[in-house]
C-alpha cells in the first residue's frame, strides 16, 4: 500500500466518506441476506400450512421494507464508496497538472505529450478504479463470501454446504488465472492497435511521398496487413475472453445441480426442510458475483497499483529550476546583460551547444544575434529565461547572477516571443494580455496595432473575442507570430527577446514592425535573433554564432566588409527578397 | 495525440439512415450472423430450463411425498412398489394410466416427521400427533387415522424413487448446461468475429477511398482527427455490432422466453406479475433521458479536460515563461470541477435507478407472494410454480439494467458513424480517365499551355503560366516565396487539377493518363524530406520490391549518401527512429536523392533545400545533384546560383506570372530583373564578368 502514500492525505481528508461507505455498504451486504431466509421461511410457513392470507401480508411488507432499506443503503455507499473515488480522480488529476506546471523545459523534452496525456487519463483512471469499485468489491467479496458461507453452515447443513461450494474454489482460480491471460492479450491488442494508428497517422503525414511516389496500392496492401492484425490479435483475446463468462456460469452451474441433487435428497429424506432448500439456493445465488469478482478485483488493484507506481516516478521528478536560496530581491530590471564564458550542455547529452560565449549588451541597446539552426542562438535566449540553469558565474542581468534574481522577478521583465508562435486556444484579446495585466480593449488594440496584426483581427467577425484553433480560426503562422509579439509587448518589459520571431511575416510587414518598434525599443534592452539579415541589419549591435562559438561582432556595415558567414547568408538572401521588391 | 482536442460530440441515439448504411455493412456476413442469432435462441432456451427444472424438482418429486399410494394385490404390484405390512404400496402419480380403484395410503407430515396412514387427508388440514406406548394416532377434525412413524431406512424405501428421479434431473441439467456452455462459447466467438471482419471492411474501405481523396483534403484536415477516423470510431462501430445489434436479440428472446413460460406455468399469476411491467418503462424512460444528458455531459467535460491538459503542456514553455502557472492552474482547476460535478450527476443517476429496479423487483416478488403465496394456500397453485416465479422476475431484470449501457454506446456509435460517412461521402475530385492512355516509360517532354490555378475560388496562384521543357533539359525555377514555384511542381504531379489551360507530358494532357502512371513518371525531392519509420534501406525503396538491395547500394554511392548510412550501427538496416529526427536534414535531403534515384524517373523535381544543411553536407549535394539529373528532364525549384547557372532554361515566377525566361546568358542580355538580381548580388565579386558577358 506504500505505493499509495501519496494519496494519504487526501484519505486522511475524506476518511468519514469511506467509513460511511463502508459502513453502508456493510449495511447493504447484511440486509441483503436476510432476503433468502425470508424466502425459507415463507416457503416452510406454506407447506407446514402455518400461514393464512394475513401472514403473507406480513411478509410481504417485510420483504418491501426490506428491499427500500437495502434501495437506500445501496445509494448511500455507490455515492460514498464511489462518489469519493471521483473526488479522488479530480484531486489527483490537480496534482498532476499543479506538479507538471514545476517542471522545467528539460522535461518536457524528454517526454512526449501523448505519453503524458496516457497518464492523465488511463493512469489516473486505473487508480481511480482500484480505489473506488476496487475497495468495494473487495469488502464486498470477502464480507459476502464469510457471512453467507457461515449463513449456510449455521442455518442450513454444513455438509451440503461443504459439497455445494466445492466447485467455486476452481471458480477463483479459473477467474484469476483467465484475468492474467486475458491481461496479456488484451496488451496485445492495444499493440496491434497502436500499430494500426502509427501506420495511419505515418500515411497521411507522408501522403505527398504517397501519392508522389504512386505507392497507393502497396500502401493500401501495408495497411490490410497491419487491419488483419488487429482483427488476429482481436481473435486471439476473444478464444480466452469468450470463454470467460460462459466458463463461470457453468461452474456456478455446477455448484447448483449439487444443491439440486444433494440438497433435494436432504429435503426427500427430512434432514433439511423445503424452506431451507429455497434458502440455500438463494445463497449460491448471492455467491457467484462475489467468487467471480475476488479475481477481477485482485487484477483491478493489481493494474491501479501499476498505475500509480508510473505516476509516482513523474511525481518524483524535481524541478530543475527553482529559485535560490541565495535569491535577492530586486526592485526593477534595468536590462543591463553580460555572458562571462558561458559553456553549456544539454543534460543528459556530451556535445556542448555554448562554447566560451562573452558579451554585454548595455541597457537599452538593440543586439542582433545571427546564426544557423542548431547554432546555440535559442539556447541561449533558453538560459537567459533560465528555462535551463546555466552554470553559476556566466549569466547576469544588471551585474547579479541570475541565479540569485528570483524567477518571478526575472520572468515577469522579459518579454519573450518565441520561434514557435504557441498560441493558447482561447479569444485573441486573451491571448494578447496573456501575461493577465488587465489591460483594457483599448489597450490591447494599441499593441496588436504595433504587432501590425490590428487590421487582420477586425477582419474576424468576432474581432477580438475571436476563438484561436481548432473550434476558432486557423491562423496562418504569420498571424501568430504577430499576436505573440504583441503578447511580448504588451508586458512592457524591460527586456524584449524576439526569437526568429518574424520569420513567417512578409518583408514589408517585417520593415514596418520594425519601424514601429523603434520607438518602443529606445528604452528596452532588446535581443534580436533571426535568419534574415534584414531583420537586424538596422541593430545598435549584432553577434553571428557558428556552433556555439561567437564569430563575429560589430554593426551592419562592419560586419559586411569582414569575410565571414554574415556577408554570405547576406548574399544569398538577397537574391530572393530583390525579386520581390524589384518586382 | 491530436484527438484529444475533439470534444465529444453526441448527436441522436439512433439514426435510421445511418443504421441502414451500417448494416449494409453485415451484407456479406448475414450467414453468420443469422447463425448466431439462432444460436442466442438455444442459449435463451437453455437459460430458461432452469427455474423449470427447480420446479419439476420440488412440485414432482420433492415435495411430492403426500401423494396417496394404491395398496394392490401381490400378484398386480409392479416390481418398484413397496412392499409394506403385506401391503404392496404404489404412488397414484407413478401409474402410466389412471389409478386403479383399491385401498388408499398415505405419508403426511406432522409436527416435523413422517408418518404413513391408512386414508388420504388435505395438505391443508390441521393435525395433531397423539403418542401412547410408542402406538401413533393422527388426530384431525374431521377423523382419527393410525399413523405409522417413518424413520431412515423405512422413509426412504418410500422416497427412493423421487431421488432417483432428483438425481436425473439434475443430470439433464448437467446436460443443458453443457450444451448451454459450449452454444455460449461459439456464440460470442462467432459474434466477435463477425464483428471484426465487418470493422475491418469498414477500416480497409475508408482508408482505401481516403487514399483516392486529393492533397487538399488533407491540407485541411489536421493529421490526428483524420487518424481517429480510421481507428477509433471504427472502434466503436464495432461495439454498436456486437454488444448492441445481436445482443438485443438475446434480450428480446429472454423477455419473450420469461413470458411464454411464465403464461404457460400459470397464465393468473403471470398477468398479476407483468402488473410491474409499466413502473419498468416508466423508471426506465425518466432514467434513459438523465442518464443521456449525464453522461453526455460527462463526455463533453472529459474531452474539455484532456484538450486543456494537452495543450498546456505543449504550451507549458509558454506559461512558465509569463509565470501564468497560477491562472492556469485555476482554470484547470475549473474544468476539472466542472468536471467532476458533472460525473457525481451521472453517478447520482445510476445511484438511483439501479436500486430503484431492485425495489421494483421486491414490488414484483411481493405480488407474486401475494397472489401466489393465496393459491399455495388454496391448494390451486403449486408451491414449485411460484418458486419459479420468483427466479424469473429476477431474470426478468437483468436484460433491463444492462440497458443503459447498450444506449450510451448506440450513441457514440451514431455519432462516430456520422463522421466516417462525411469522409466516405467526399468526392475523390482527381479521378483517372475511364480508359487511360498507356505510358510506360515517358520521354519527359512536358507543356504548361495557358495555365491558370487557384487553390480556392478565384483567388489565382498562377495566372497564364506556359512554357515547354525538351527531354533531358533542365529547367530552374526562380521567385520569392509564393510566386507559384512549389504550384507548377504540384500540377505537374496533378496533386490538383488546373482550372484552365493544359499540362501536356510526352504531347498528351496528363489528365489522360491514370495518375499511376503519371506519377511513376515523375521523382520528387521535396524540401521537406519525409521519412517513414522502417529501415534506412525500406525508406529509399519504399515499398517497390523491385529495387534489389544492390541497386539501393549503388544510388546511395551515387548520391553520396552510402557514406553515412555506412556508419550507421546497422548500416542499410538500421531502424529509422523518430520520423528521422536523429539524420540532419543535410541527410534526410541525400536520402531522398537516393529515393528518387532507385525509382530512375522519366522527369525529376527537386524542391532544392538550402536551410540547415552543414557545410559539409551542402558539398555532398552539390556534388550529387549533377549525377541525380543527368540523363532525364528536370525540374528544379532553384536557391543556389550554382544550380541556377547551370540549367538549360531559367524561369522567374513573380506573383503567379512568368517574368523571365530563358538561359543564364541570355537573361543577362535581357537586363531584366535577373540581370539585376545577379548584378546586386554578385557586383563585388563578379562585376568584370556580368559586363563581360553582357556586352
Amino acid at each position: 500500500m506504500k505505493t499509495f502514500f501519496r494519496l494519504k492525505e487526501f484519505i486522511r481528508e475524506n476518511k468519514i466518506y469511506y467509513i460511511l461507505g463502508i459502513l453502508a455498504l456493510i449495511g447493504t451486504n447484511s440486509l441483503q441476506l436476510i432476503i433468502p431466509q425470508l424466502l425459507g421461511r415463507f416457503a416452510d410457513s406454506i407447506a407446514e400450512r402455518q400461514v393464512d392470507q394475513g401472514g403473507i401480508f406480513i411478509f410481504i411488507i417485510v420483504l418491501l421494507g426490506l428491499s427500500l432499506l437495502i434501495a437506500f443503503f445501496r445509494f448511500l455507499w455507490r455515492i460514498y464508496v464511489m462518489g469519493n473515488a471521483r473526488r479522488m480522480e479530480y484531486t489527483l488529476r490537480n496534482m498532476l497538472f499543479r506538479h507538471l506546471q514545476s517542471l522545467s523545459t528539460e522535461f518536457f523534452n524528454r517526454h512526449k505529450t501523448g505519453d503524458l496525456m496516457a497518464h492523465a487519463t488511463n493512469d489516473i483512471q486505473a487508480v481511480r478504479m482500484a480505489l473506488g469499485p476496487g475497495i468495494v468489491l473487495s469488502i464486498d467479496s470477502l464480507f459476502l463470501t464469510t457471512v453467507i458461507i457461515i449463513m449456510m453452515i449455521t442455518t442450513i447443513d454444513w455438509q451440503l454446504t461443504l459439497i455445494a461450494l466445492l466447485p467455486l474454489p476452481f471458480m477463483v482460480a479459473i477467474v484469476t488465472r483467465f484475468g492474467k491471460i486475458i491481461h496479456t492479450r488484451f496488451k496485445k491488442v492495444q499493440e496491434a492497435f497502436s500499430d494500426l494508428t502509427d501506420r495511419t497517422q505515418e500515411n497521411f503525414s507522408g501522403i505527398r511521398v504517397v501519392k508522389g511516389f504512386a505507392q497507393e496500392n502497396e500502401e493500401k496492401e501495408k495497411f490490410r496487413q497491419v487491419n488483419q492484425e488487429n482483427v488476429d490479435a482481436n481473435m486471439h483475446l476473444v478464444r480466452v475472453w469468450g470463454l470467460f463468462m460462459p466458463l463461470v456460469q457453468f461452474i456456478s452451474a455446477l455448484s447448483f445441480i449439487i444443491v439440486l441433487g444433494y440438497g433435494g435428497i436432504l429435503v426427500i429424506n427430512g434432514t433439511i426442510s423445503l424452506g431451507n432448500f429455497v434458502t440455500f439456493n438463494s445463497y449460491l445465488g448471492m455467491l457467484t458475483w462475489p467468487m467471480m469478482a475476488i479475481g477481477w478485483v485482485f487484477n483491478m488493484i493489481q493494474r491501479g497499483k501499476a498505475s500509480m507506481d508510473r505516476l509516482n516516478t513523474l511525481f518524483e521528478n524535481k524541478p530543475a529550476v527553482t529559485d535560490q536560496p541565495d535569491a535577492i530581491s530586486l526592485e526593477s530590471i534595468k536590462g543591463k546583460i553580460e555572458f562571462r564564458n558561458l559553456s553549456f550542455t544539454y543534460p543528459g547529452t556530451d556535445e556542448p551547444v555554448l562554447k566560451n560565449v562573452t558579451f554585454k549588451i548595455p541597457p537599452g541597446q538593440t543586439v542582433g544575434i545571427l546564426g544557423r539552426t542548431g547554432s546555440g542562438k535559442t539556447t541561449l535566449m533558453n538560459l537567459l529565461l533560465r528555462l535551463y540553469n546555466p552554470p553559476r558565474g556566466t549569466v547576469f542581468i544588471d551585474d547579479t547572477d541570475i541565479h540569485q534574481i528570483p524567477l518571478e522577478t526575472l520572468r515577469e521583465n522579459i518579454g519573450y516571443v518565441p520561434q514557435d508562435n504557441f498560441l493558447f486556444s482561447t479569444t485573441i484579446k486573451e491571448n494578447v494580455d496573456f501575461a493577465s495585466t488587465g489591460r483594457s480593449l483599448k489597450e490591447v488594440e494599441d499593441y496588436t496595432k504595433m504587432a501590425q496584426v490590428y487590421d487582420n483581427i477586425i477582419d474576424f467577425p468576432k474581432k477580438y473575442e475571436t476563438l484561436v484553433g481548432e473550434r476558432g480560426v486557423t491562423l496562418s503562422g504569420g498571424q501568430k507570430q504577430r499576436i505573440s509579439l504583441a503578447r511580448a509587448l504588451i508586458k512592457d518589459p524591460s527586456i524584449l527577446i524576439l526569437d526568429d520571431s518574424l520569420s513567417a511575416v512578409d518583408t514589408q510587414t517585417e520593415e514596418a514592425i520594425l519601424h514601429n518598434l523603434k520607438e518602443v525599443m529606445a528604452d528596452k534592452t532588446s535581443l534580436i535573433i533571426a535568419h534574415r539579415i534584414s531583420t537586424l541589419k538596422n541593430a545598435d549591435y549584432i553577434i553571428v554564432i557558428e556552433e556555439g562559438e561567437v564569430t563575429q561582432q560589430g554593426n551592419h556595415d562592419e560586419l559586411l566588409k569582414e569575410d565571414g558567414l554574415y556577408r554570405e547568408l547576406y548574399q544569398k538572401q538577397l537574391l530572393e527578397d530583390k525579386i520581390d521588391s524589384v518586382g | 495525440m491530436q484527438y484529444f482536442h475533439e470534444e465529444e460530440q453526441l448527436g441522436k441515439a439512433y439514426d435510421a439512415r445511418l443504421m441502414k448504411r451500417l448494416l449494409a455493412y453485415a451484407k456479406p456476413y448475414w450467414g453468420l450472423v443469422l447463425l448466431s442469432i439462432f444460436l442466442l435462441l438455444l442459449i435463451t432456451g437453455t437459460e430458461l430450463a432452469r427455474p423449470l427444472l427447480v420446479q419439476r424438482a420440488i412440485d414432482n418429486h420433492i415435495n411430492a411425498y403426500d401423494v396417496p399410494y394404491v395398496a394392490l394385490p401381490p400378484h398386480e404390484a409392479p416390481e418398484e412398489a413397496i412392499e409394506f405390512n403385506g401391503n404392496f404400496l404404489y404412488r397414484e402419480d407413478w401409474f402410466e394410466e389412471a389409478p386403479p380403484a383399491g385401498e388408499r395410503f398415505q405419508v403426511i407430515r406432522a409436527e416435523g416427521k413422517y408418518f404413513l396412514i391408512p386414508g388420504v387427508i388435505d395438505r391443508d388440514t390441521p393435525r395433531e400427533v397423539d403418542e401412547i406406548n410408542g402406538i401413533f394416532s393422527i388426530i384431525t377434525p374431521e377423523e382419527n387415522y393410525s399413523g405409522y412413524l417413518l424413520e431412515g431406512e423405512e422413509l426412504s424405501q418410500f422416497r427412493s424413487r423421487d431421488i432417483s428421479s432428483v438425481i436425473n434431473l439434475g443430470l439433464i441439467f448437467l446436460l443443458i448446461i453443457s450444451l448451454g456452455f459450449v452454444l455460449n462459447y461459439a456464440q460470442v466467438y462467432m459474434l466477435q468475429y463477425t464483428g471484426q471482419k465487418i470493422v475491418f471492411d469498414i477500416r480497409q474501405e475508408l482508408f482505401d477511398h481516403m487514399e483516392t481523396l486529393p492533397l487538399s483534403f488533407f491540407d485541411g484536415n489536421p493529421v490526428g482527427r483524420l487518424v481517429t477516423r480510421v481507428t477509433n470510431d471504427t472502434q466503436t462501430l464495432h461495439e454498436m455490432y456486437t454488444a448492441v445489434l445481436v445482443n438485443l436479440f438475446r434480450d428480446i428472446f429472454m423477455l419473450i422466453g420469461i413470458v411464454i413460460v411464465m403464461v404457460s406455468l400459470n397464465w393468473r399469476l403471470a398477468l398479476i406479475s407483468f402488473a410491474v411491467l409499466p413502473l419498468i418503462f416508466f423508471v426506465t424512460a425518466i432514467f434513459r433521458l438523465k442518464a443521456r444528458d449525464a453522461y453526455r455531459q460527462v463526455r463533453v467535460k472529459l474531452a474539455r479536460i484532456n484538450a486543456f491538459f494537452s495543450e498546456n503542456i505543449s504550451g507549458m514553455r509558454i506559461v512558465q515563461i509569463f509565470k501564468q502557472e497560477d491562472r492556469k492552474f485555476k482554470e484547470f482547476d475549473n474544468i476539472n470541477t466542472d468536471h467532476f460535478k458533472a460525473s457525481m450527476r451521472e453517478l447520482k443517476v445510476f445511484a438511483i435507478f439501479r436500486p430503484s429496479m431492485e425495489v421494483l423487483y421486491a414490488m414484483g416478488v411481493a405480488l407474486i407472494l401475494w397472489f401466489g403465496g393465496g393459491s399455495v394456500l388454496q391448494g390451486v397453485l403449486e408451491f414449485g410454480v411460484l418458486y419459479a416465479f420468483i427466479n424469473y422476475m429476477e431474470q426478468f431484470f437483468r436484460p433491463i439494467n444492462d440497458l443503459t449501457e447498450k444506449y450510451n454506446i448506440l450513441q457514440s456509435a451514431m455519432a462516430s458513424a456520422e463522421r466516417i460517412f462525411m469522409i466516405r461521402d467526399r468526392d475523390p475530385v482527381i479521378k483517372d480517365p475511364a480508359e487511360p492512355k498507356k505510358l510506360a516509360t515517358a520521354r519527359g517532354k512536358i507543356d504548361f499551355k495557358n495555365v491558370w490555378f487557384a487553390y480556392q475560388e478565384e483567388d489565382w496562384v498562377l495566372r497564364d503560366i506556359s512554357f515547354s521543357i525538351e527531354p533531358g533539359e533542365t529547367v530552374a525555377l526562380v521567385g520569392a516565396t509564393g510566386a507559384g514555384k512549389s504550384s507548377i511542381i504540384n500540377l505537374l504531379s496533378r496533386f490538383y487539377d488546373i482550372q484552365k489551360g493544359k499540362i501536356l507530358l510526352d504531347g498528351n494532357d496528363i489528365r489522360d493518363y491514370s495518375t499511376h502512371d503519371l506519377r511513376k513518371n515523375i521523382g520528387l525531392v521535396l524540401q521537406d524530406v519525409f521519412i517513414f519509420s522502417g529501415t534506412v534501406r525500406d525508406n529509399i525503396r519504399l515499398n517497390n520490391k523491385e529495387i534489389s538491395d544492390k541497386r539501393i547500394e549503388e544510388v546511395s554511392r551515387l548520391v553520396n549518401a552510402h557514406t553515412f548510412i555506412e556508419k550507421l550501427p546497422n548500416k542499410y538496416d538500421e531502424e529509422v527512429m523518430e520520423r528521422g529526427s536523429t539524420f540532419s536534414s543535410g541527410q534526410r535531403q541525400l536520402l531522398a536523392f537516393a529515393r528518387a534515384l532507385a525509382f530512375d524517373p522519366a522527369v525529376l523535381v527537386l524542391d532544392e533545400a538550402t536551410a540547415n544543411i552543414d557545410t559539409e553536407t551542402e558539398i555532398l549535394i552539390q556534388d550529387a545533384l549533377p549525377r541525380l539529373m543527368a540523363g532525364r528532364t528536370n525540374i528544379v525549384v532553384a536557391h543556389r546560383l550554382s544550380t541556377i547557372q547551370s540549367a538549360d532554361k531559367i524561369i522567374v515566377m513573380h506573383k503567379g506570372k512568368i517574368r523571365e525566361m530563358g538561359n543564364h546568358q541570355e537573361l543577362l542580355q535581357e537586363k531584366g530583373l535577373y540581370y539585376n538580381l545577379y548584378l546586386l548580388q554578385y557586383k563585388e565579386d563578379f562585376g568584370e564578368e556580368i559586363r563581360k558577358a553582357s556586352s
